[in-house]
């Protein structure tokens, strides 16, 4: 059976034919499992950014809707030959004046990217637009269990993937043995977690006793092209090898794909660490002071090298950080030299209430970058969110056009990720103090 | 431009779903990239004693204008030499550009849509690649105490199973099944299924009751062994490997047998090494020292290790092996990392010259502590 279904539809980018397009994204979008109030946003988005498209952008072109279920969320593509797309209105800063004809129509973008989770936005000479806007699901929070009743763990014990019913226990379980900020954000929704895996986005592994008691858990998804991130291993009983069985089944199961790292950025105090290698830290600003959170890596092959993007400003780092853990990369330092550049860029943000803290992603360069960054920066300060990150794709050139801006607005580099995203990620940290 | 083919239509969902395997970069590369002055190659498994002095002079001479001439199609006289060494029929022999091509052949021999093989979890992967990428299942048993488990692979055969793939030793761990126990595998298959035994190690072997596979071909017609000029008579580079069996069993493999994939001084270097005894004891010797003098290092740097027969051992260690890959690699060593086989923390280590053993022990004392 197909994991991720999906539906399409080609439409001219006419007014008339909205009607369609919203009946056509209402419906698969409640097919696909979305509740009532997620698949009208859902529509009111995509409405939104068809009627921008019939009016501004690209009047009577074609447009190629598709809607796809990622278990836990509908997806919805637009692909259309224009280059006329006012990317502005997706960063969270984004104002418009209604006092104007483009601001007015720009006020559906602000709303769209307003009533979708994430979204994603790439743009070819050749190909025009590729705009992915992103629903969730909604789930109730993880209850409690009557723990002890369950923990009990008898040899022989196996290990094996989890089927719905554990993977509800399983979160059940990590959320009574573990504190909140050791867990990522999902692992408090169990029925999200269920359908994360179910679609394949994520796997899992339980150690499973007798009686079909769950001794522990792993968790693991891809997180870049050649990365694959682990959460835990969550362990529910005292047999002690309990967390080295599950890391290596996780390990047998990515041992033989592109992964070429795993890496473990919630560790808790189970991490066999005889694993890993220590790639720096962040700070976790919270009301109970400022700990360090320790980012674990793995290298699962032999590492090859590779060629990263950099500017001038982030190659000392680099330099320090790549020789500290023996990474071997070509750093080619580039800057912007004056070329034009489209007039605004656009940032994605991920907040994560729970844990406090915010990520912010390039999504396109633009002449306006630092302001950009600036003007992020006071409204997520206005938000009084205290872990503010930036994420910088080493593979992607462009994005170190953000660089200077970033220093300069007090974000310092923390720790490099490697190959986490198309090359390697660092992480820079807002008001940290360096490594 | 016209338009980019839909690949996702036009690729079976098989080959999509299959990562390629990427290959290690040249010598020169890796070692700029760890600014080391020399590379120990101790990660492939080969000689480092180099073929056999006929086979090198063959190479040495080899004159450049019979690159422009095609070779033998099917190793004619590499196919007689190997049947009168082992007194075959030379139609029972089958030369292809390595062991890895012969594999290929196999499976497509034998498999269809539907079908599948089995063989270990931890073994030399390319069993499983094949399978794989061209659409059958690679039913995967967990070894035993390092060892292929003979029990579990029989358990997990079906109607669809055709074919059984033993590396014997196994590559990486060492381990071997006995003639005994390799008999009594057979006789339980009972013909039903094409049991491969690979041999590439083989000639590394000097344990009595390690079984010569190509003398049980009479009894066992559906038996099938790899050998291979890659590892004891070093001609790695040239690849190079074969494999024999029942006269109408090669004469089937032999209508997927691509022809022409083996060079010129492929076939005659390999002609020239074989039967070169003293090769072997010298290598053998190389082995031994070597193997002998890591035991007793990696004793006293207080690292376990998994030492079977083949040029080769593997070593437990308390970090992660590809860690202490970089920090070898920094030293000039190379090893091969243990975890794409499923051996997490674990390093397989080529047995070669002692100044290379002597790097190796000296590169780990320095990381280990």
């Amino acid at each position: 059976m197909d994991k991720t279904p999906a539906v399409s539809l080609q439409v001219p980018a006419r007014a008339t034919f909205v009607p369609l397009v919203n009946t056509f994204v209402k419906n698969a979008s409640l097919a696909f499992g979305l509740g009532e109030p997620e698949a009208l946003a859902l529509t009111l988005a995509t409405e939104e950014i068809f009627v921008y498209l019939s009016q501004s952008a690209a009047p009577g072109c074609t447009v190629d809707i598709s809607c796809a279920s990622g278990g836990y969320y509908v997806r919805t593509v637009f692909e259309c030959a224009t280059q006329e797309f006012n990317l502005n209105a997706f960063n969270l800063t984004s104002t418009v004046s209604l006092d104007t004809e483009s601001g007015l129509a720009e006020m559906g973008l602000v709303l769209a990217s307003r009533s979708v989770d994430r979204f994603q936005v790439s743009r070819a000479p050749e190909r025009g637009l590729r705009l992915t806007l992103i629903k969730e699901k909604s789930y109730p929070e993880a209850g409690a269990k009557h723990f002890a009743e369950l923990r009990e763990m008898l040899r022989p014990y196996t290990t094996r993937a989890p089927n719905a019913e554990e993977i509800k226990l399983l979160v059940q379980f990590a959320n009574q043995v573990y504190p909140a900020h050791l867990l990522p954000a999902f692992l408090h929704y169990p029925g999200k977690v269920v359908d994360m895996i179910g679609a394949g986005e994520y796997q899992a592994a339980i150690v499973v006793g007798a009686k079909g008691q769950i001794g522990g858990a792993i968790l693991w998804h891809w997180a870049g092209q050649k990365t694959v991130e682990c959460f835990g291993p969550y362990v529910f009983d005292t047999i002690p090898e309990i967390a080295n069985t599950l890391l290596e089944s996780c390990l047998g199961a990515i041992a033989k794909t592109r992964a070429v790292c795993l890496i473990n950025r919630l560790p808790t105090p189970d991490l066999p660490q005889e694993h890993f290698e220590a790639l720096g830290t962040l700070t976790l600003f919270n009301r109970d002071g400022a700990p360090e959170s320790t980012t674990y890596l793995r290298h699962l092959q032999e590492d090859e090298g590779s060629m990263m993007w950099a500017h001038p400003d982030l190659e000392e780092f680099l330099r320090h950080e790549y020789r500290r853990h023996i990474l071997p990369r070509d750093i080619v330092v580039v800057k912007n030299e004056m070329e034009a550049r489209p007039p605004f860029s656009v940032l994605s943000t991920e907040i994560d209430r729970m844990q406090n803290q915010v990520t912010l992603r390039p999504i396109w360069t633009g002449s306006d970058a630092g302001d950009n960054l600036r003007r992020h920066i006071n409204l997520l300060q206005q938000e009084k969110l205290a872990n503010v990150f930036f994420e910088m794709d080493l593979g992607e050139s462009w994005q170190t056009d953000f660089t200077p801006a970033l220093l300069e607005c007090g974000f310092v580099p923390r720790l490099v990720l490697p190959y986490a995203g198309k090359g390697d990620l660092v992480i820079f940290q807002l008001g940290a103090r360096p490594a | 431009m016209t338009p980019a083919p839909p690949l996702d239509k036009l690729v079976p969902e098989y080959v999509r779903r299959f990562e390629a395997y990427i290959p290690s970069k040249p010598d020169p590369e890796l070692m700029k990239l760890y600014g080391c002055a020399r590379v120990f190659r101790l990660n492939n498994n080969e000689n480092a004693l180099g073929p056999p002095p006929a086979a090198q002079e063959i190479i040495h001479r080899f004159p450049p204008p019979r690159a422009a001439v095609y070779p033998s199609g099917d190793a004619f006289y590499l196919r007689h030499k190997l049947a009168e060494q082992f007194g075959l029929h030379p139609d029972q022999v089958l030369v292809g550009n390595g062991a890895n091509e012969v594999i290929t052949f196999v499976i497509k021999t034998f498999c269809a849509e539907g079908d599948n093989i089995i063989t270990a979890d931890k073994t030399f992967a390319v069993y499983e690649w094949v399978a794989t990428f061209s659409g059958f299942e690679a039913r995967l048993v967990p070894l035993k105490d390092f060892g292929f488990d003979d029990e579990e692979m029989l358990a997990r055969i079906d109607a669809r199973t055709k074919i059984l793939f033993v590396c014997n030793p196994n590559n990486p761990t060492g381990s071997y099944w006995s003639e005994e126990r390799l008999r009594r595998f057979l006789d339980r298959v009972g013909g039903r299924q094409i049991v491969v035994v690979d041999e590439a190690y083989a000639e590394f072997v000097e344990k009595p009751d390690y079984p010569d596979g190509i003398r049980l071909l009479r009894e066992y017609p559906n038996l099938v062994v790899f050998r291979t000029f890659s590892k004891m008579y070093g001609l790695a580079g040239l690849r190079i490997g074969y494999l024999v069996g029942d006269l109408d069993v090669v004469n089937m493999i032999r209508r997927t047998c691509v022809v022409y994939s083996v060079n010129g001084p492929a076939q005659e270097a390999a002609l020239a090494a074989i039967g070169d005894d003293e090769h072997i004891a010298r290598t053998r010797d190389m082995v031994r020292q070597g193997k002998a003098f890591l035991m007793r290092e990696l004793a006293r740097l207080s690292l376990p290790c998994v030492c079977g027969e083949g040029n080769y051992i593997m070593v437990k260690l308390p970090m992660n092996d590809n860690l202490a890959y970089r920090k070898l690699m920094t030293q000039g060593v190379m090893v091969r990392t243990m975890t794409g086989f499923r051996f997490p923390n674990y390093m397989r280590i080529t047995i070669a010259k002692m100044e290379a053993m002597e790097a190796l022990i000296e590169g780990l004392s320095k990381i280990i502590d």
